[in-house]
């Protein structure tokens, strides 16, 4: 009998876990768009970063930067921080290259890309590149 | 009595499902994903990684990180499999003292089986974890052609991970299983399944209480990774002669390539046409250059055309081998994620005459299948009963007087939870286990149900020790409640008669100023979590003092114990800026420490 009501229980408990799951699916339902929106930003950095070599970087385009930023925000995206200096932390962080440095082998060197989170789960790792140490 | 699980123990990624409410589900891994990569690492930072995280450093680590080790599980060095993958797998790869293979990884050579036991106690872990219950039984899958050797590893590696293996269950098996097709007396079913790295083909035949396989057959080395390898090649060659620049030759270029192709394989599954678009892909003297190119289905199917042929040609060479016309076949499964590709759906209907099965996730079927076994293992009862609910949450304090929950409000019972806990300070024999019932986060806050001690703990430094602890409701709402010493395996226990142990009032009141109390209890917790930090800092540089000796000169050594006196100094205080100020000084200190031993 104890051995039913078990049963019974797990099916029971398996229906609230369902609508704990359902909330869950409603927090993320958007993370499919807001990870193609990230594609976007990151991208929009880069064009940033060129124009700023350039010396064309304009207030604008900060501005529309900023814009874009704050809808991620708003949905619960957060900027993964990344240090350099700092050893690598695959929890956050993808390497996608190595390079010489003073730096010790195994920190980072280099952001390649930007990382983000939503509602505290990595949406897209922060790309980075790794010191190999210094090579004789 | 715990689940047993299904695991798809694959070769790039493998996924875990339970019965639940009789149907399969997949449960999703510490990281939110419903599959977990077959990988595993030893970090340049000498640290053990299993999954996402190990793949996430395979570029820049690719002589310790370890994947597609179920082409080498079971099998013997000299075989032909191995000779050829040892060729592309960038790990090193040596024979065993008994004939089989070894891989290096880190600074020790493993077995395949210990490799793929890293993955399933991780795939374990993340179950029980999902579920709130100990996991001890798993089914496991491994392809139809496995032999005895290859099978009776993959069981190894199951027992290595902490698991009973109840059953080594063939792939297509549990893919049949997953469909409901063992019902039907006689029936043949082709499963064709289309990995990311390999390709099978298996004829099984469902016979009394059996599903007999009666021919394998595939390509080891064709899947949906060659896919995406003709995308880019296209993409690469096109780029070239369009704009004279190789992005073959640009690492980053070429990663952000790779997933741009990646997605428009996945895309034009659905769409006709699809834009490759990666702005800023490289630059040369000229400045920066683009990358907009747009890709057709037509195309796509052009590119791989013969890998789907290829495939068709082998899929017909096991039928025939199984002693079966293509009529014969009753049932056709698609397995595998590139089966999603309209144009191999298509090839396998135009060779069979007729529909396969294909409503279920590909990538799942498997582990769905395997489940679906669990479930006949554990033999499922079903009845009507009327259950009860626990109306308040249970629970222990942990440190810094903080009420962990075991067991959440509204939970149906009967139902079992448990948690590893371990000791707050060095050397601690004894841990006192309070139970409590409440919604507050304060251990204070809530209603005390019972104390006890847990004694006869070896000493050890902390965090070390084991202590599990078990909370038990049974039908009748009576609560239990063990803790036991995984080391020694000495265990106490009480048992709390009616175990809610309030009325309705009390219950209805304890809510309420759960809800009224939110904001000073967040701010408490807060505190108690700095404070928590704040000691674990202390004793982590204190230690870190001892250990460095006299490798580190006097006035760092100075300001650290410094650093670590006014941390002590503020840690009461009540403000958790200040604590965390502190903690901050402490923390920036204490790295001199490295930095000067060097």
């Amino acid at each position: 009998m104890n051995g039913w009501k078990r049963a019974k229980a797990d099916l029971i408990n398996y229906q609230k876990e369902e609508a704990k799951r359902f909330e869950e699916i409603v927090r993320f339902a958007n993370a499919g768009m807001v990870k193609e929106l990230i594609t976007v930003l990151n991208s929009f950095e880069l064009a940033v970063n060129i124009l700023e070599k350039q010396g064309k970087a304009e207030k604008g385009i900060y501005m529309i930067k900023t814009q874009l930023e704050d809808v991620l925000k708003k949905s619960g995206v957060e900027k993964i921080i990344v240090e350099i200096g700092k050893p690598f932390d695959p929890s956050t962080q993808e390497s996608v290259a190595e390079a010489e440095s003073e730096q010790p082998a195994g920190t980072i060197i280099e952001e390649v890309e930007k990382g983000y989170l939503l509602h505290g789960r990595v949406l897209r790792p922060a790309r980075v590149k790794l010191s190999k140490g210094k090579v004789y | 009595m715990s689940k047993i699980i299904g695991i798809d123990l694959g070769t790039t990624y493998s996924e875990v499902a339970v019965m639940e409410a009789g149907g399969p589900r997949i449960l999703e891994n510490a990281e939110g994903m419903r599959i977990t990569p077959s990988i595993a690492a030893v970090s340049k930072s000498g640290e053990r990684l299993v999954g996402l995280l190990a793949k996430r450093q395979a570029v820049t680590n690719p002589k310790n990180t370890i994947f597609s080790v179920k082409r080498l599980i079971g099998r013997k060095f000299t075989d032909p499999e191995v000779q050829h993958d040892k060729t592309w797998l960038p790990y090193d790869i040596k024979q065993s003292d008994t004939g089989g293979v070894e891989v290096k990884m880190g600074d020790r050579w493993y077995k395949p089986e210990e490799i793929s036991a890293m993955t399933l106690a991780k795939l374990k872990a993340d179950a029980e974890a999902k579920l709130g219950d100990k996991v001890e039984e798993a089914v496991i899958t491994v392809p139809a052609y496995f032999d005895d050797s290859q099978r009776q590893a993959t069981k190894n590696a199951g027992e290595i991970a902490g698991l009973k293996v109840t059953r080594i269950l063939n792939e297509p098996t549990a893919a049949a299983l997953a469909y409901g097709l063992n019902k039907q007396k006689n029936e043949k079913i082709v499963v064709y399944d289309f990995g990311g790295g390999t390709f099978d083909v298996s004829v099984l035949e469902v016979g009394d209480d059996t599903v007999e396989v009666k021919a394998t057959g595939g390509d080891t080395h064709l899947g949906g990774d060659d896919f995406d390898k003709r995308i880019i090649e296209y993409l690469v060659g096109e780029y070239k002669k369009l704009e004279g620049v190789d992005l073959a030759k640009d690492a980053l270029a070429l990663q952000r390539l790779k997933e741009a192709a990646e997605r428009a394989k996945h895309e034009l599954s659905v769409s006709f046409e699809t834009e490759i678009n990666l702005p800023y892909i490289t630059s040369d003297a000229s400045g920066p250059r683009h990358f907009l190119m747009k890709l057709n289905r037509a195309k796509l199917e052009e590119l791989v055309r013969d890998l789907i042929d290829r495939s068709v040609g082998i899929l017909d060479k096991t039928i025939r081998e199984a002693g079966f016309a293509v009529a014969n076949i009753n049932e056709i499964v698609l397995v595998g994620g590139q089966t999603r590709m309209p144009a191999m759906q298509e090839a396998v209907k135009k060779y069979f005459g007729k529909e396969p099965h294909k409503d279920l996730n590909p990538d799942e079927v498997v582990a769905l299948g395997a489940a679906v076994q669990a479930g006949i293992l554990q033999g499922e009862v079903k009845d009507i009963l009327l259950l009860d609910v626990t109306p308040l949450s249970f629970g222990i304090e942990t440190l810094g007087g903080v009420f962990t929950k075991l067991i959440d409000k509204n939970t149906t019972i009967p139902t079992a939870k448990s948690q590893v806990f371990s000791t707050a300070a060095d050397n601690q024999t004894s841990v006192e286990i309070h139970v409590l019932q409440g919604e507050r986060p304060m251990a204070a806050d809530n209603k005390t149900l019972a104390r006890f001690i847990l004694d006869g703990i070896p000493p050890a430094q902390r965090g070390l020790p084991q202590v599990e602890v078990t909370f038990d409701i049974d039908a009748n709402g009576i609560l239990s409640v063990s803790a036991k010493d995984k080391a020694t395996g000495k265990s106490q226990s009480v048992r709390i008669e009616a175990s809610t142990g309030l009325s309705k009032e009390e219950i209805e009141r304890l809510k309420n100023e759960a809800s009224q109390n939110a904001e000073e209890d967040r701010k408490k917790k807060e505190l108690a979590e700095v404070r928590n930090n704040a000691e674990n800092l202390i004793y982590v540089s204190e230690k870190a003092l001892r250990d460095a000796g006299e490798k580190v000169p006097a006035d760092v050594k100075d300001a650290v114990g410094r650093k670590i006196q006014n941390l002590k100094a503020v840690k009461e205080q009540s403000d958790p800026g200040v604590i965390k100020n502190a903690i901050a000084e402490l923390s920036a200190e204490i790295q001199k420490i490295g930095a000067s031993a060097k």
